[in-house]
């Protein structure tokens, strides 16, 4: 099962190595936008795909850690790294705390704890305007800098960007692979058994929620820091329903599956606006959605890898 | 009560809205008609929904079916909107309905009064047929144990989609009486939704009188809100539903299950 | 592990190819077309005030003008920013680097704000026609943005000014609860307090709030004189609706911060009565009504909102900056418009204000009229009074505004 998880994350590696090259010269933004949100499916298909836990407010990990790091950079003389990594420990911190209260209930029950915490965030996100520039949002004039490295290059921080972000996906995978992630797959199958054997089910959860928290906050911060901007959207639950979409499109449990949602979703969203029935995203992304939990549920990489499993034992 | 978590149950009320609309344009509807005309005609498109597209999702997980109600609601919104246009749609309240009426302690308009009587009306009817009625038994019998039900010879296919049609055909009055007062818009329906979510969840699932008396409740809730401190008044809801998970994780009178 | 050995591989690559400088944006050759990028709200709450009816009018202009300027054709692109900052800013990026020299519009307040950081950083152009903030050339004023149509401030000191002059002294305020309602409060109260005006009290509403009721009778208790609506859309409505359902408009005179024609279109019969300030009106005089005309042609035979002829008249002014400049390069049209006075049937006594790129023009305080008493479709409004731009815009001695060009 690992070899195919992994040739299609060295494709899609490659893939985004060749972006904004030509011929398919992807605008940069465009690029580093696909790549962060790929970063933030794959935080909620560790919580969804291998606990089952549907979380309908992990943007406010998404926006929390993207708010914190762009405040620290607008606000503070703080460099790059450091203003990313304080956002990132807001995010953990913060999906600790939520999760001590969210991951003892299942179902609708915790769909709707993530969402309400999730609205109270937003609430004062949009509150404290002096602070996060209420509905107008966060400018940042720079990226700040690290070591030299030019961050304010689009190009130079995308590619920054893929290594970053494959060397996360590639530990999400390892963890996955680990006897924790057995763990977490005995879960998912069956619960009560892994109760009886004497395993602390609410500990493993609540440790893969802070982890998905976390990395979720990381891509946030990422996409902050590349857009040069944090905006009401990022905490706004329709974000929490996008990047579901995006997990589900692209194969749940799978981790290299929602990558390609997110990347499916993104840039069907971007040409679709670029076409005459460009107002009707909406209406194109719901109708594929619907489509797809009715139809094919296992997503466009879990189908695949049926597929390739089905040949392998002919 | 059919643990299906129905996502698209604002874009229903949106539309129970929008009928009113044009039933009144295109049909000269007149508004008492419409509170009729209008929950049926939306309940037969919510039957529409669960025969084709819900029913195939039953077996599995139930979040499924809020993923599917969910693309739903971007598609009928959508749909709506390049029907109507994003602004909205002019509707007022009929005559006899306007105006003011002097309850001693403040001046209150009548069409309100009017709906507050409407709504306790259908809450209280709504109640009885869930909790006293032997419809109502059948449906309750029928969500907690379906097996035995349908070994007692009784169709739970037809009781489930009769009680989907019946709660998509509340939504859609709740929206006839909401067009007189609220900006007529396909949007309407996403602003609502997760508040209605809060209130079943605080509720508890399952539970009508529970809905019933978290929604007032709320309702309340908020009006105090907006005296005090304005801005939190919509915030509030969640962080009551918060709180409450917490501490009775089944909500106010829902049946423990879903929490460990 | 194929990944661990790619990740070497691919930090390799990008350090090779940003030490090359990375593939070049696809830039305008200098003899490609010009585009204006009309980006505004295509499909959301905004569409009818601006949408594809301000590209139109752009459209127009550039037909009026000729297609071409200094050789070079013209090119409109209509950007649906969907109200979002972010999607703002990245299709104007993207605009700029593929040949857009000036971004037009921007309905929309955050996308405004969004786009002219990046109107900053690539040094082309932002003028701002539907946004409202009067930020824009307060503390974040910008060389490289102009102001064009209307800003709270102005709204505040032409509907609240006259109000206060002719009777409303006291006011209850519906502030919507963020950044641009308690702009129109701090704008209100300012302008009406010279004339004895003052808020006696205000509720604090939270955006998308339908339910007003309360509001409403914390109002009527207050006998304050004036309601003032400080909000917008959606908004604007609800609170409409319910003053009318508790029969306030009997009572107190209703002062709507902010409304267009296409609003009135929409719902004419919650805004009749209400007074408004608005930059342009298509029925104002003979050669409003003329352009009025050639755009309803076009246009299904609706009547233009303001911001739609002001897209126009901004479009037009530049590209006749950019042909006495002989080039499009924005600081060469920037130190020709700045303290250039111009007139045009759009803005009457105009003049691009070098001190903070706020555009003057005259505005106009305006009733909006039931059903009964309109003329022919779409004539909603009545001229009450014109209110000079100095005295309608903020004063240069009140500006915030460090001027860094």
């Amino acid at each position: 099962m690992k070899r195919p998880l992994l040739l299609i994350g060295a494709a899609l590696l490659l893939l985004a190595i060749v972006l904004p090259l030509p011929p398919i010269r992807v605008y940069p933004v465009v690029a580093i936008d696909l790549v962060c949100f790929g970063l933030f499916a794959v935080s909620l298909d560790l919580l969804f795909g291998f606990v089952g836990l549907l979380s309908f407010g992990q943007a406010m990990f998404w926006g929390g850690g993207g708010y914190v790091t762009a405040i620290l950079l607008a606000r503070t003389q703080l460099d790059a790294v450091p203003a990313l990594c304080i956002g990132v420990a807001y995010a953990l911190v913060l999906a600790f705390v939520v999760g001590l209260i969210s991951v003892r209930r299942s179902g609708i029950y915790f769909a709707m704890v993530t969402l309400g915490i999730a609205m109270i965030q937003y609430f004062c996100v949009f509150q404290m305007t002096d602070v996060t520039g209420g509905e107008n949002g966060l400018s940042l004039s720079s990226r700040g800098h690290y070591f030299g490295l030019p961050l304010e290059n689009d190009v130079a921080f995308y590619y920054i960007l893929v290594a970053v972000v494959a060397i996360s996906v590639w530990l999400t995978l390892r963890l996955v692979a680990s006897p924790f992630g057995m763990v977490l797959r005995g879960m998912r199958e069956n619960e009560q058994r892994m109760v009886a054997l004497g395993y602390r089910v609410n500990r493993y959860k609540l440790a893969v929620f802070t982890i998905a928290g976390g990395l979720a906050g990381f891509a946030g911060a990422l996409y902050a820091l590349g857009n040069r901007l944090a905006g009401l959207d990022m905490v706004d639950w329709h974000t929490s329903g996008a990047v579901v979409m995006m997990t589900v499109l692209g194969g749940i449990g799978t981790i290299v599956g929602p990558i390609v949602g997110a990347g499916l979703f993104e840039s069907l969203d971007y040409f679709v606006s670029k076409t005459p029935i460009g107002d009707k995203t909406n209406l194109v992304m719901g109708t594929i959605f619907a489509l797809c939990v009715l139809l094919f549920r296992r997503g466009i990489v879990g189908e695949l890898l049926a597929k390739l499993g089905r040949r392998a034992e002919t | 009560m059919l643990r299906v978590v129905n996502f698209a149950h604002g874009t229903m009320y949106m539309l129970g809205a929008f009928a009113t609309y044009y039933g009144a344009q295109e049909l000269h509807l007149p508004f008492y008609a419409a509170l009729i005309v209008a929950p049926v005609v939306v309940g037969a498109f919510g039957i529409l929904l669960e025969t084709t597209l819900l029913r195939r999702l039953y077996g599995l997980d139930p979040l499924y079916n809020l993923l599917l109600t969910f693309a739903l609601t971007l598609v009928i919104e959508d749909l709506m909107r390049i029907l109507a246009g994003p602004l909205g749609s002019p509707y007022s309240a009929p005559d006899a309905l306007s105006g003011i009426v002097n309850l001693g302690f403040t001046l209150y308009p009548l069409y309100k009064l009017f709906v507050i009587i409407v709504a306790l009306l259908v809450c209280a009817g709504t109640w009885w047929i869930v909790e006293r009625s032997p419809v109502g038994a059948r449906i309750r019998a029928a969500t907690e144990n379906p097996v035995l039900v349908r070994a007692l010879g009784i169709d739970t296919r037809r009781l489930v989609t009769l009680t989907f049609g019946c709660g998509v055909a509340l939504a859609a009055l709740a929206g006839v009486l909401a067009a007189p007062t609220t900006n007529v818009q396909p949007s309407m329906g996403d602003s609502i939704i997760i508040y209605t979510f809060a209130i079943v969840v605080i509720g508890g699932l399952g539970s009508v009188l529970g809905s019933i008396v978290a929604g007032f409740a709320l309702g309340v809730l908020q009006a105090l809100g907006s005296v005090f401190y304005a801005p939190i008044s919509t915030t509030l809801i969640f962080i009551v539903m918060v709180i409450v998970i917490v501490l009775r994780p089944a909500g106010l009178f829902g049946r423990a299950e879903g929490s460990r | 592990m194929r990944i661990h050995s790619s990740v070497p591989a691919a930090l390799a690559t990008a350090l090779l190819v940003t030490s090359l400088g990375g593939p070049t944006p696809v830039a305008a050759a200098d003899n490609g077309p010009i585009k204006i990028a009309v980006i505004t709200d295509m499909s959301g709450v905004y569409s009818a005030l601006s949408g594809p009816g301000a590209v139109d009018a752009v459209k127009m202009a550039v037909e009026d003008f000729g297609g071409k300027v200094l050789g070079r054709e013209l090119v409109v692109d209509g950007i649906d920013h969907r109200n979002d900052g972010p999607t703002a800013a990245a299709k104007a990026r993207e605009e700029f680097d593929s040949g857009a020299e000036l971004a037009l519009d921007l309905t929309n307040s955050a996308t405004a704000l969004a786009v002219d950081g990046v109107a900053k950083e690539k040094h082309k152009l932002e003028i701002v026609t539907g946004g409202a903030s009067s930020a824009l050339t307060n503390e974040n004023c910008s060389k490289y943005t102009y102001h064009y149509a209307y800003d709270t401030y102005a709204l505040a000191h032409s509907t609240g000014s006259y109000i206060a002059k002719t009777g409303g002294k006291t006011w209850y305020g519906f502030v919507a609860n963020y950044a641009f309602g308690k702009q129109m409060l701090a704008d209100f109260s300012a302008a009406i307090q010279p004339f004895g005006g003052s808020f006696i009290a205000n509720s604090e509403i939270p955006l998308g709030t339908t339910d007003y009721s309360s509001y409403v009778i914390a109002a009527k208790n207050s006998h304050a004189q004036v309601l003032g609506l400080l909000n917008a859309g959606a908004d604007t409505v609800n609170s409409m609706k319910a003053a009318h359902q508790f029969g306030l408009d009997h009572d107190m005179k209703i002062a709507v911060g902010l409304l267009f024609l296409s609003d009135v279109d929409a719902l004419p019969d919650v805004f009749a009565g209400s007074r408004i300030t608005t930059s342009w009106y298509w029925d104002e005089d003979k050669a409003a009504r003329a352009w009025a005309d050639r755009w309803s042609a076009r246009n299904h035979g609706l009547r233009p909102t303001d911001i739609q002829a002001a897209d126009y008249s901004a479009a037009t002014q530049w590209l006749n900056a950019v042909k006495a400049v002989g080039s499009t390069d924005a600081d060469k049209v920037v130190a020709y418009l700045d303290g250039r006075k111009f007139n045009d049937f759009y803005a009457h006594h105009g003049e691009w204000r070098a001190r903070d790129h706020r555009v003057l023009h005259d505005m106009y305080v305006v009733d909006v009229l039931p059903k009964g008493e309109v003329k022919e479709p779409h004539a909603w409004f009545k001229i009450l009074q014109t209110i000079p731009g100095e005295e309608a815009f903020r004063p240069v001695s009140q500006s915030k505004c460090v001027k860094d060009w």
